[in-house]
């Protein structure tokens, strides 16, 4: 199990380099639809199975067709001719390790202790530690229980999320048909 | 063991999209790196739901996906925006107040 972790992990980390990293969009693009479809997997992997279908159906198979419309939709001339980065670039790179090294090793030498659990629930996890597995949520179906909570605990933020989306896309669609 | 490895992902994420969005110059570029902030937190949600046991992280990731998803939008709208006003989609050319 373990190593499955850092073969996804590693992988998503080597596309999202490429996403920073490569010259055309469509190349960053495609990275990045690449290294969502592995994240699926990794929330596979920490027990959140709806939240990895989720994943694939929104992310991989909406947002990205969207930026790829948007690739579409702009000119390619200038890429072959000119540079992609700023001139701040080599600043950023100095300043994005500074700030990963030093907030990485804290991250690294910190505790993540897990909460008082029920004697059952612990029961579960020392038997799946014991098994060198993770500590699955699946004392029901994950899709269900988040299903319910997402309709009875959460459904303000469910229903304003609509409200969300509706002005997002009349917005999109305002901004992107406006004369100019 | 698992958490440690999965924060430290995040992080990883978290610098990565920070990176692209001080250093490129294409909109969609800095799109796509917004999208891996995005992905960084999510990350972290899921992680942190698992080692709690419990599903508040799950159905925040669910919120955050919603959020990201209205974002693109925008984002693409305004990247259309951008390119019939100045023909590209360089950000460097957005630097006049009107027109």
């Amino acid at each position: 199990m373990i190593v499955l972790i850092v073969l996804v992990s590693v992988l998503i980390a080597l596309f999202s380099i490429m996403v920073v990293s490569l010259k055309h969009p469509i190349s960053s693009a495609i990275s990045l639809l690449a290294g969502f479809l592995l994240l699926a997997v990794f929330y596979l992997l920490y027990g959140a199975e709806f939240v990895a279908a989720v994943q694939v159906l929104v992310y991989a198979g909406g947002i990205m067709v969207l930026y790829l419309m948007g690739v579409m939709f702009t000119d390619n001339e200038w890429i072959k001719i000119t540079r992609q980065t700023h001139l701040q670039a080599w600043l950023a790179l100095v300043l994005i390790l500074v700030f990963f090294g030093y907030f990485g090793h804290k991250l690294y030498h910190s505790e993540y202790p897990a909460p008082a659990m029920q004697k059952a629930q612990t029961a579960v996890v020392k038997k799946s530690e014991a098994e060198n597995k993770l500590p699955y949520l699946n004392r029901e179906t994950n899709p269900r229980t988040v299903s319910v909570r997402l309709f009875s605990d959460y459904i303000y933020p469910f229903e304003v999320a609509s409200v969300l989306l509706t002005v997002a896309v009349v917005g999109g669609v305002f901004l992107a048909k406006k004369e100019v | 063991m698992a958490t440690k490895f999965a924060v430290i992902l995040g992080f990883l994420l978290f610098s990565l999209g920070f990176f692209g969005l001080l250093a490129r110059r294409n909109m969609i570029t800095i799109l796509l790196s917004l999208e891996l902030l995005f992905a960084a937190a999510g990350i972290n949600f899921v992680t942190f739901s698992n080692l709690h046991q419990n599903f508040e992280g799950q159905i925040f990731t669910i919120f955050l996906i919603v959020v990201a998803a209205g974002e693109a939008a925008i984002g693409i709208g305004l990247l259309i925006a951008l390119f019939k006003v100045k023909k590209t989609a360089n950000v460097d050319s957005a630097n006049s107040m009107r027109g």
